[in-house]
């Protein structure tokens, strides 16, 4: 069973002049060499069959097929830009991930002429693509690296659920932070674009919280719609509805992690922007990425228990540093990273200045860790309450660093020698306007100009000093999942309370600073 | 790891040290030491305070006030310390935050010592009797004080009946225990069937039923039966000796849980039937005449 598209009707794929069938990566990228003196050539396509998608609605191919046929250039089109054409189809139909990579086929043949047409009419095209599909269910089982956890996971995909590349995933995992997680995500593109979509999850899982004793327990959900925008850019927006319990605290857990115990929703609303421009993600010697994230939680209709504004921008850079008389990539390059984020306490409701409940310990920044601020521990740096890191509103932090090969395995290898210095601040809101009860009993929430002033006062404090430091030197390994990190460190500059690690830190993750 | 080896050294690393000119250049760092941060204004708000904090069931403004929790146990403990004139102040709570998974516990200040290990209620009286001003009355024989403690298991459980399974009451449950959790509706929804679930199974339990044979098997007159039974076993007592249980100068810790389970039945449940007008009827109101004279010595004004 094929689905069939095409406006002069069906043809077969017989009578093949041009066939090109080679390896999957340049079916996509058009042109071989024999087509080139044909380049210019007027053309069109008079039909498109897709062989093989038997699971497939046709209105989703449709989307992806008719731009093709419609022809908007009329009559004037070359054979270069029906290529180009079917090259941009065959790598839309590949993104839905519905398809096998590597079975892709793309046969083009010359159309029969109908007697009625001009004999020094334009080459009318038939194109054939064969495709098959995935298998619609995939169970797979696995360990995963995040960001400073390792963990173990069973996954079952369901593919193309109803024909129009719908996914369902079912994810289970356990680890070595996340005590269970369950998760089902149910994705689907929207009007047949694979580059615009539509995702629904549903969440549970229970995660230990070591650097603040406790372990905090979400139930929740999201609805998410990201789309890839023309410049290659990725944006998402997400409405998530959390529960979070904060529960089986350690028996040290700190007078602070003790207040914010128990139960708080957080309804959301939030959009991240990514810019990726980087040779390698896991070792970049070349090019930048950019993130915001903006978070709007529980003002006006979203409700909860929480409200707050957040946003957060990250941006790294790497150059490569070429030496004069060696040749091409020396493998040197130097690289700088730089975070900041802001959590301003909002009242709930659609006031503007009512009073405002400072933040939760769930809801504040954590700055510190092997992937993050090297040479702290996780959590490390800011507010600490004892032993617990009790997290801060304004943050910044910055690295820089350069990368070298090692001298027997080359700019090419994976391995890198790695020296660095970075450092940040996180600082917490105080409450600057909160009149003093008699007995030294203070409100809790927090006026507007309170909150303005404590959000000022605190952005000044991120300069107050020199900011935390730690330097070090280290090698990298980057393995296509993650990136290995073993790094001998010192910090140079503390705040009291701030835990520094002196020594050996290992990192694997998958985002670094 | 094999521990067959010489016992001095259980690690491969623990025999490693590190040179003394190394060690020294490493205690260099970090090299500038600032203050430490200031914690957040939540924590600075509810936590600084140089006065143990109880963590009870209550509300910020009750909170402020001392006024009494709305649980009995926690009402019991906060009594406890007002009788024994033990410094505290009470602070709203979960029992996510208790050591124990339950409330109430105390919160020593940070400033009189390194650790603040908090003291689960087991512990309190022993607390109250070290840092009171006033001491508990010593206790009497083991075996009355735990006849005695048994005749408030049926009190116990006609109230958590009443609370939480009687449909009467669900509006205060939800006032006391649903809302202050969340104000999402279906949180709300999922805590109010957990938080009837396990009254459900507690009141099975503690009458040797299976606590998962569902709540249609609590029979609801019998445990009011027998609540009355034990209120009036209870009023009977104090009838034949004016002041105090087991004859004691003072008020103590029996007195102050008898106190816990009167002040709530009196407050929140209407004198027209039920356990409300038990309470006030038995033993001509000698347990209500026992609530007012723990009401004076604790100090409140309610």
């Amino acid at each position: 069973m094929a689905s069939f598209l095409g406006t002069d009707g069906i043809a077969g794929p017989a009578g093949a002049n041009t066939t090109t069938e080679p390896a999957h990566h340049k079916a996509y990228q058009g042109p071989t060499h024999m087509l080139d003196e044909h380049y210019l050539t007027p053309a069109a396509i008079a039909s498109v069959e897709i062989h093989g998608a038997t699971n497939t609605r046709r209105s989703l191919l449709d989307h992806v097929i008719k731009p093709l046929v419609a022809d908007p250039a009329g009559s004037n089109s070359t054979l270069g830009e029906v290529l180009d054409r079917i090259g941009v189809a065959t790598r839309k139909l590949s993104r839905f991930d519905i398809f096998k990579e590597d079975a892709f086929n793309v046969f083009i043949s010359e159309a029969k002429k109908s007697e009625t047409a001009l004999p020094s009419d334009k080459a009318e095209l038939d194109v054939s693509i064969r495709v098959k599909e995935k298998s619609r269910l995939v169970f797979s089982a696995g360990t995963d690296f995040g960001n400073a956890e390792g963990s173990a996971y069973t996954n079952a995909v369901i593919r193309n659920i109803f024909g129009g590349a719908e996914t369902l995933s079912v994810n289970a995992s356990t680890g070595t932070r996340t005590r269970s997680a369950y998760n089902a995500t149910l994705t689907s593109p929207l009007n047949g674009n694979p580059d615009l979509r539509l995702a629904l999850d549903v969440l549970r899982s229970s995660t230990q919280k070591p650097w603040a004793s406790h372990e905090e327990q979400l139930t929740g959900g999201n609805l998410r719609f990201s789309w890839l925008s023309n410049r290659n850019e990725t944006h998402t927006v997400t409405y998530s509805g959390v529960w979070r319990q904060l529960t089986s605290l350690a028996s040290t857990a700190s007078p602070t992690v003790r207040a914010d115990a128990g139960d708080s929703l957080k309804s959301s609303i939030s959009h991240s922007y990514t810019r990726d421009r980087r040779d390698n993600p896991m070792l970049p010697q070349s090019g930048y990425l950019l993130r915001a994230v903006s978070e709007l939680a529980g003002w006006g209709p979203l409700q909860g228990d929480v409200s707050f504004a957040k946003y957060e921008v990250e941006g790294s850079g790497a150059v490569p540093v070429s030496i004069p008389g060696v040749k091409g990539n020396t493998g040197i390059s130097i690289g700088a990273g730089f975070r900041c984020g802001a959590l301003y306490p909002l009242p709930m409701g659609y006031s503007l200045t009512g009073p405002a409940q400072p933040s939760r310990i769930n809801d504040r920044f954590q700055l510190g860790g092997p992937t993050d601020v090297r040479g702290f521990k996780l959590g490390g740096l800011g507010p600490h309450d004892g032993t617990d890191s009790v997290g801060g509103d304004i943050f910044a932090a910055g690295s820089v660093n350069m990368l070298l090969p090692l001298p027997r395995t080359g700019a090419d290898s994976p391995l890198r020698l790695q020296l660095f210095a970075n450092g940040g601040r996180l600082v917490a809101l105080q409450n600057k306007g909160g009149v003093e009860k008699e007995g030294g009993k203070r409100p809790l929430a927090m006026g507007s100009n309170a909150v303005f002033n404590s959000v000022k006062s605190a952005v000044g404090e991120l300069g107050n000093g020199l900011p935390s430091v730690a330097a070090g030197v280290g090698l990298v390994y980057a393995h296509p999942v993650a990136r290995f990190e073993l790094n001998f460190s010192l910090p140079l500059v503390l705040r009291k309370g701030e835990e520094g690690r002196k020594g050996l830190q290992v990192g694997v993750g998958i985002n670094f600073l | 790891m094999a521990s067959t080896g010489t016992p001095t050294s259980s690690s491969p690393w623990g025999s490693l040290q590190i040179p003394r000119p190394i060690q020294q250049l490493f205690n260099r760092f970090p090299l500038v030491t600032y203050n430490a941060n200031n914690l957040p204004a939540r924590t600075q708000a509810l936590t600084s305070s140089n006065l143990p904090t109880l963590h009870v069931f209550s509300t910020d403004e009750d909170a402020l006030e001392g006024l009494p929790s709305f649980n009995p146990t926690c009402l019991k403990w906060q009594t406890l310390l007002r009788l024994t004139k033990t410094p505290h102040r009470i602070l709203p709570s979960t029992n996510h935050a208790s050591p124990t998974g339950a409330l109430p516990f105390l919160l020593p200040p940070q400033s009189t010592s390194s650790s603040t290990k908090p003291i689960p209620a087991s512990l309190l009286s022993a607390y109250a009797t070290k840092h009171g001003a006033i001491p508990l009355p010593s206790s009497s024989s083991a075996t009355k004080e735990e006849t005695y403690l048994s005749l408030l298991t049926p009190i116990r459980n006609a109230f958590l009946y009443a609370l939480y399974l009687d449909p009467k009451y669900s509006s205060l449950l939800d006032r006391l225990y649903i809302h202050p959790s969340s104000s999402s509706t279906l949180v709300r929804k999922t805590l109010r069937y957990q938080l009837r679930s396990a009254a459900a199974a507690s009141i099975l339990q503690s009458r040797s039923l299976h606590p998962d044979s569902g709540r249609e098997q609590i029979d609801g007159e019998a445990v009011f039966a027998e609540a009355q039974e034990a209120l009036e076993a209870l009023a009977g007592v104090l009838n034949e000796r004016e002041g105090w249980f087991f004859g004691n100068e003072r008020p103590g810790e029996f007195d102050a849980a008898v106190f816990g389970y009167a002040h709530l039945i009196l407050s929140f449940m209407d004198e027209e039937k039920g356990l409300g007008r038990v309470l006030r009827e038995v033993g001509e109101g000698a347990i209500v005449g026992h609530w007012k004279r723990v009401k004076i010595e604790a100090g409140w004004d309610i």
